[in-house]
């Protein structure tokens, strides 16, 4: 009992991890996306130089752990006096932006490559309809092809949405107090081991939650025309 | 290289009386293999075109060189009394004007083998599109013409189903409405009911023979022998990408005067 009279003490503690973890998860998420579809857009293109280097650079931050991306930015940046020395330091010396942009550029990578092939998985014939009633480019993508690939990618945009949440945990370990930084610090204030990561579980449990009903909701909404497709 | 000097000659679209479709001598080659090689076609107002042959002979890549989705290597196009800017490129002929090539597909609407009905629109949204965003009309008039053309194929109860709810038929049907609904000058049709069960081929040639009968002009790449000789006010048979034999469904289907009309024919059993 006296865990929990601890616990409702220390509720400001964890509105705060919950409020970095969304903010976090949100802020990256969206970012990443805007960034991930016109990239995803050249990838599919097949452009000479660039669709290379999209993929040769997602292929590096698939490649390796998040972590080691966090830790690169925040730990290593530090270590090259001209960037000590740019005007960006004041928010590369902050964990927060460094997750920020670990986190998008992380969530980037595998973006680009579920809408890469959601766009290709466009039938041909639909683009050509497009085409054929004398639609431009852009707005054969604008009414066509991009309608129907993000709809056809609502799954897994979940799907990275969800590991782009429980990668945000990575937080905890650049010294921002997010879900699993706040069950952390309340381990280690009172050794309460199960209930300060037991209520950070619940919570991450609850955000899953809502993304699920969120998804389920568009998909009920958008992917009607799929449903006696076999889809 | 003369591509400069063409452009909408407006003394003659004021004469009316000149043909909708006018392609000269049209080839395409795909790498070292010509699939067209010089395939010429007048159309007029009215005109019901059948373009027959076997498969491979180059009919469909006719068709779709004269709205350019398929780019000929050679050979000139005139559209609603506008002759097309092409200009030779490293690979055929490209397109100097985008916006003449988008103008001249508005003119000709296109129904194909495949239906591509766009999949994530329910057949209303599917029918307006065209109207709304390529011709700029308001959504209001856009749906009031749809309506019309759904009417007009059956499909109005359907208007708020989406294509893969469809049967083959409705789907082809609701992309001829699609086509209709941009009241183009002439409709190409690429096999339209080759994709099709046997029993759902009817529904679909009966809607194209009553838009003949409206005096529709058309051209038609069709394996429906008897489609081609009861609505065709003129025939092409095409043979490795050249016309082997062109004139009035009549003449070609009693007296083919070639072997290779003869063989064909014997074997689509007419």
């Amino acid at each position: 009992m006296y865990a929990f009279q601890v616990l409702s003490d220390h509720i400001p503690l964890f509105l705060t991890g919950l409020g970095n973890t969304l903010l976090l998860l949100v802020l990256s998420a969206v970012l990443a996306f805007a960034l991930a579809l016109p990239l995803a857009l050249v990838v599919t293109r097949k452009v000479r130089v660039a669709t290379p280097l999209i993929e040769a650079v997602s292929y590096m931050f698939r490649g390796t752990p998040l972590i080691v991306q966090v830790y690169l930015l925040y730990y290593g940046l530090a270590q090259f006096a001209f960037i000590r020395g740019s005007l960006l330091w004041p928010w590369l010396r902050e964990a927060w932006t460094c997750l920020l942009i670990a986190f998008t550029l992380g969530s980037c990578a595998y973006l680009i490559q579920i809408l890469r092939g959601a766009i290709e998985a466009v039938p041909h014939g639909e683009v050509e309809a497009a085409r054929a009633i004398g639609m431009s480019p852009f707005q054969t993508l604008r009414i066509v092809v991009l309608p129907n690939a993000l709809r056809r990618s609502l799954p897994s945009l979940e799907n990275e949405t969800i590991f782009l949440l429980h990668a945000t945990a990575i937080a905890s370990l650049v010294t921002v107090i997010d879900l699993l930084g706040a069950g952390r610090n309340f381990n280690t204030i009172y050794y309460f081991t199960y209930e300060g990561f037991a209520i950070a579980g619940l919570l991450y449990l609850a955000i899953v939650g809502f993304l699920r009903l969120t998804f389920a909701l568009l998909e009920k909404k958008l992917l009607v025309h799929l449903r006696r497709a076999g889809i | 290289m003369d591509g400069g000097q063409h452009g909408v000659d407006r003394d003659s679209e004021a004469a009316g009386a000149q043909p909708i479709i006018a392609a000269q001598r049209i080839c395409k080659d795909f790498g070292s293999l010509s699939v067209l090689r010089g395939i010429s076609l007048e159309a007029a107002n009215h005109d019901v075109i059948s373009i027959i042959g076997a498969s491979g002979s180059g009919k469909s890549t006719f068709l779709r060189c004269l709205n350019l989705l398929e780019m000929p290597t050679s050979g000139s196009l005139r559209i609603g009394g506008e002759d097309l800017d092409l200009r030779p490129g490293p690979q055929g002929l490209v397109a100097g004007d985008r916006k003449q090539v988008r103008r001249i597909r508005a003119m000709l609407g296109m129904v194909f083998q495949g239906f591509n009905l766009w999949s994530h629109m329910n057949v209303l949204d599917n029918v307006m599109a065209g109207p709304v965003h390529v011709q700029g009309r308001s959504k209001a008039e856009a749906r009031e013409s749809a309506e019309h053309y759904l009417q007009r194929v059956g499909l109005y109860e359907k208007r708020d189903a989406y294509p893969a709810f469809m049967s083959g038929g409705q789907q082809q049907r609701a992309a001829i409405a699609r086509a209709l609904a941009m009241e183009p000058a002439a409709v190409l049709f690429d096999e339209p009911t080759s994709a099709l069960d046997p029993e759902l081929v009817g529904e679909v040639l009966k809607v194209i023979r009553g838009l003949a009968e409206e005096g529709r002009t058309m051209i038609v790449v069709t394996h429906e022998m008897a489609f081609a000789r009861d609505v065709s006010s003129k025939v092409l048979f095409l043979h490795k990408g050249e016309v082997e034999e062109a004139g009035p469904p009549g003449e070609l289907f009693r007296a083919p005067r070639s072997e290779r009309l003869k063989a064909f024919l014997t074997r689509a059993a007419v």
